[in-house]
């Protein structure tokens, strides 16, 4: 068991080193997906300076507070996107029978899948977050949690999108419902829980757990909590947990690139 | 020893009938339609250690699905399988360190790595230690002859070279079963030629058994002793070669194009197809005439253009099909 | 202008076979309103207050329309087509056809547009009545030229689109680019209307694309002034066309450098 352990990890990190050389073959974009990345997200300090403007707090938040709610927004998809690339095209992957390589393989399908692709800018999505966490105030406990969060929110990101992506199992065209509930996780990730109220409040910490990935963290880091902390760690260990099962469920089903929609 | 035993075999798949149109795509939604379709329908075959056996049959025959399934990648419907004593969707990860796979049509190969990169990455997966991978990449190195590209990334390589490549990396673990589907697919006759002159090799070395799908009679004619025959799904034919060869491939076609008309009879072993003016079609049958006699009936001075060929697959197949259905009907 | 037309028709009937993906697609623009229902909510603390001249109600409208024009045009898509045409070289392909590359590109990302367009504009102002109770008052002249000037604003966002990934024939990849453009177009003139800057930056957000491609058509629609539509047509066309001439140069220039590589 820790030998195949072992064994899965040394794939992974092979997979991994070699996805980015790839990427790296083209220096100039691979740094230009990067650094434009990062202005590009810069852009949102404007929104949040003309709404503080405006009022003194938003939705509860101070600017700071915002800065960290950016800061682990930008961070968890930064790492879900940097090193699960392959989790976001899994409808893909699934309805046009590009499974098959991995299944032949002694290792498990679902890891070896999705950490066979990285993406360039996500990169600088993670860059952007750890520069945002410093803006806001930065003390090592500070880092070591912040860093802490963007490993947990990004693993809950990619469970979901395993599961939204194993939809493709079971419908046809359900790339679209994938793409579409992904984008959820990111629109409220941005905005300070405060401005939502009841029933939305109780979906983004069950269905859309944006309030685990984001909200629970940006408390955390205020103000330490253990509680929420292991509240955290639990959810995030159930979820992948459920993300494995739904995926080896669907799997029975999975059927190669023989998936044809005929038409008349 | 059997290293595949399949029993009673059957898939089938759901599909989504659409109809065109904005109307056909709102009732798809609300109202979707499906029909199953059959792909493999209860076959059953056995394959011993070292034998190299061809699967064919037309396109969408069942031939990919049984592969498939045969190597973990598909859940059956029903029956048995056991590849190497193993259920292939119970125990797909213990499988896989014993079979090797080559898609044709489908790259595992990272393209920006050299085939060595990707033969150590290959190695990892298996969970090779290095030294001993080291050895095996040298070994088969040199029995496929790459020693002059194993450096060069994979996407700078020819398609031979690539597809030379893509089998080393699957053999690196040193599987019993090696399955090949289509992998001459896109090569050019010279390429194809070496690439079977490779595998017959390899098969001799390492008792390797291959189980090999293909469109190219000739992939088949040159490569396996034994050949099993799909169609819809069921299998038409499970024969040797020699059998396959003494009763569907002795036919030649020839095509000429004269000057003159010219004139043949029926006779034994000739058969005309079509005869239309200066052009004329015939089938020979080559085990009651020899192809040189027939040609010697033909004076040289009065061709245009003459052409020579083997029944396509498609049509044995289809006939191999018809007759099966002749003989059940008798019994 | 006949194939063009062609062309544009036969995109609205493919794009037909996608309907329910525009449904799906309207979900991620019911969030975005109602994230930003809820922003104004909190901040305006009551209904009648204004920010900026802006009531709660106009704040709403103006991100209903512009909103539909972001989705609507989605130009990263296609900007990340047209640089893959010119990378991989296929754009040279486009040369001995009968027409023009940018106007096969433009009416054909309109036609696959049209649909999602009416979708939006009818389900979107449902979604408007359902949050306000109210729609702007307009009568039916002014109405008419606030849709004119939303569909001057889509295609000149379009041609934008095509403009920034024909920059690939320069730099070695302009998807970059566009989203830094693209974000410049969200935060100052989406999101927010331009009178929410300092006088500054609103001096340079008047000149930019901004004005015309976002700004404009809402502004038209929360708050109709004669003189500001005449403004923002005359504006709009004339970056129409700058924009299609610039599309153009820069496709004959990059067209010849590959001829001279010989690609």
């Amino acid at each position: 068991m820790l030998m195949e352990v072992k064994n899965q990890i040394k794939v992974m990190i092979l997979s991994f080193k070699y996805a980015v050389m790839r990427e790296m073959l083209n220096k100039v974009t691979f740094l230009s997906n990067i650094i434009f990345m990062i202005l590009n997200n810069s852009f949102f300090i404007i929104q949040w300076v003309v709404l503080f403007s405006l009022r003194e707090n938003v939705g509860g938040y101070t600017f700071n507070q915002v800065l960290m709610l950016w800061a682990i927004a930008s961070g968890t998809f930064g790492f879900a996107h940097f090193f699960f690339k392959k989790a976001y095209s899994l409808s893909d992957t699934i309805t046009n029978g590009k499974l098959d390589a991995y299944l032949v393989q002694p290792k498990n399908v679902l890891i070896s899948c999705i950490t066979s692709d990285v993406s360039p800018s996500a990169l600088g999505d993670l860059i952007y977050g750890y520069i945002v966490i410093f803006l806001s105030g930065i003390t090592i406990s500070k880092f070591i949690l912040y860093t802490f969060f963007v490993i947990s929110g990004g693993i809950i990101m990619v469970d979901i999108a395993i599961i939204l992506g194993s939809l493709s199992f079971y419908i046809s065209k359900s790339d679209m419902i994938a793409e579409t509930g992904n984008n959820f996780m990111i629109y409220f990730a941005t905005y300070p829980d405060g401005i939502f109220k009841g029933i939305v409040k109780i979906l983004l910490f069950t269905i859309i757990p944006i309030g685990i990935t984001t909200y629970i963290p940006v408390w955390v880091l205020t103000k330490f909590n253990l509680f929420y902390l292991l509240g955290v760690i639990a959810f995030t260990i159930c979820i992948t947990i459920f993300a494995f099962v739904i995926f080896y469920k669907g799997l029975k089903r999975y059927s190669s690139s023989n998936l044809m929609v005929a038409k008349i | 020893m059997k290293v595949i035993e399949v029993k009673n075999l059957s898939k089938s798949f759901k599909v989504k009938i659409k109809e065109k149109g904005f109307k056909g795509s709102l009732k798809s939604i609300i109202h979707p339609k499906y029909k199953i379709i059959k792909a493999v329908n209860n076959i059953s075959f056995d394959v011993e250690e070292g034998e190299m056996i061809a699967f064919i049959g037309p396109n969408g025959a069942g031939k990919s699905t049984t592969i498939k399934m045969l190597t973990g990648i598909l859940y059956r419907n029903e029956g048995e399988i056991k590849v190497l004593n193993l259920d292939p969707s119970k125990d797909r990860k213990k499988l896989a360190y014993k079979i090797g796979t080559v898609f044709g049509q489908k790259e595992q190969l990272w393209m920006h790595l050299t085939p060595m990169d990707n033969f150590k990455f290959f190695a990892a997966i298996y969970d090779i230690p290095e030294k001993e991978a080291e050895k095996r990449i040298e070994e088969l190195s040199n029995l496929f002859e790459m020693e002059s590209f194993i450096n060069t990334p994979v996407r700078n390589l020819s398609l031979g070279q690539r597809i030379r490549s893509e089998i080393v990396a699957s053999l690196i673990h040193n599987p019993k079963i090696l399955f090949l589907d289509e992998p001459t697919i896109g090569l050019d006759p010279v390429v194809k030629e070496n690439i079977r002159k490779l595998i017959k090799k390899m098969n001799k070395e390492y008792n390797t058994t291959i189980f090999l799908t293909s469109h190219d009679v000739l992939d088949i004619e040159k490569l396996c002793k034994r050949v099993i025959i799909v169609n819809n799904g069921r299998i038409v034919m499970d024969d040797t070669m020699n059998n396959l060869k003494y009763h569907y491939l002795n036919k030649k076609i020839v095509e000429v194009k004269s000057k003159e008309k010219i004139d043949f009879n029926d006779e034994d072993g000739i058969t005309i197809l079509k005869e239309k003016e200066t052009n004329l079609k015939l089938e020979i049958d080559t085990r009651k005439k020899n192809l040189s006699d027939v040609l010697k009936l033909i004076d040289p001075e009065n061709i245009i253009d003459i052409n020579i060929s083997n029944t396509p697959l498609e049509q044995i197949i289809s006939e191999i099909y018809k007759d099966n259905k002749v003989e059940k009907l008798k019994k | 202008m006949k194939k063009y037309l062609f062309i544009y028709k036969s995109e609205i009937m493919s794009s037909l076979q996608y309907i329910e993906n525009n449904l799906l697609n309207f979900l991620g623009y019911f969030m975005h309103i109602f994230i930003f229902f809820n922003l104004w909510d909190y901040i305006y603390s009551n209904p009648e207050e204004l920010i900026n001249g802006y009531s709660k109600c106009q704040m709403i409208w103006y991100i209903v329309i512009t909103e539909v024009i972001w989705v609507v045009v989605g130009g990263r898509k296609l900007c990340r087509l047209i640089s893959d045409d010119v990378k991989s070289g296929n754009i040279s392909y486009n040369m001995n056809k009968p027409y023009s590359y940018v106007g096969y590109r433009l009416f054909s990302h309109l036609g696959e547009g049209t649909i999602k367009f009416f979708i939006f504009i009818v389900l979107g102002g449902m979604v408007g009545y359902l949050f306000l109770g109210e729609i702007p008052n307009l009568n039916i002249i002014q109405l008419v030229i606030v849709v004119i000037s939303l569909i001057l604003a889509i295609t000149i966002q379009t041609l934008c689109s095509i403009l920034i990934g024909l920059l690939s024939f320069i730099i070695e990849d302009s998807n970059p680019l566009h989203w830094v453009y693209g974000k410049a177009v969200l935060i100052l003139g989406t999101i927010f209307p331009i009178e929410f800057f300092p006088t500054a930056v609103q001096k340079i957000a008047k000149l930019s694309p901004i004005y015309v491609v976002s700004y404009g058509p809402a502004k038209l629609f929360v708050d109709f002034e004669i003189k500001t539509a005449l403004n923002i047509l005359v504006a709009q066309i004339i970056y129409l066309f700058v924009v299609y001439k610039l599309c153009m140069l820069m496709y004959n220039k990059g067209v010849k450098r590959i001829n001279v590589n010989g690609g």
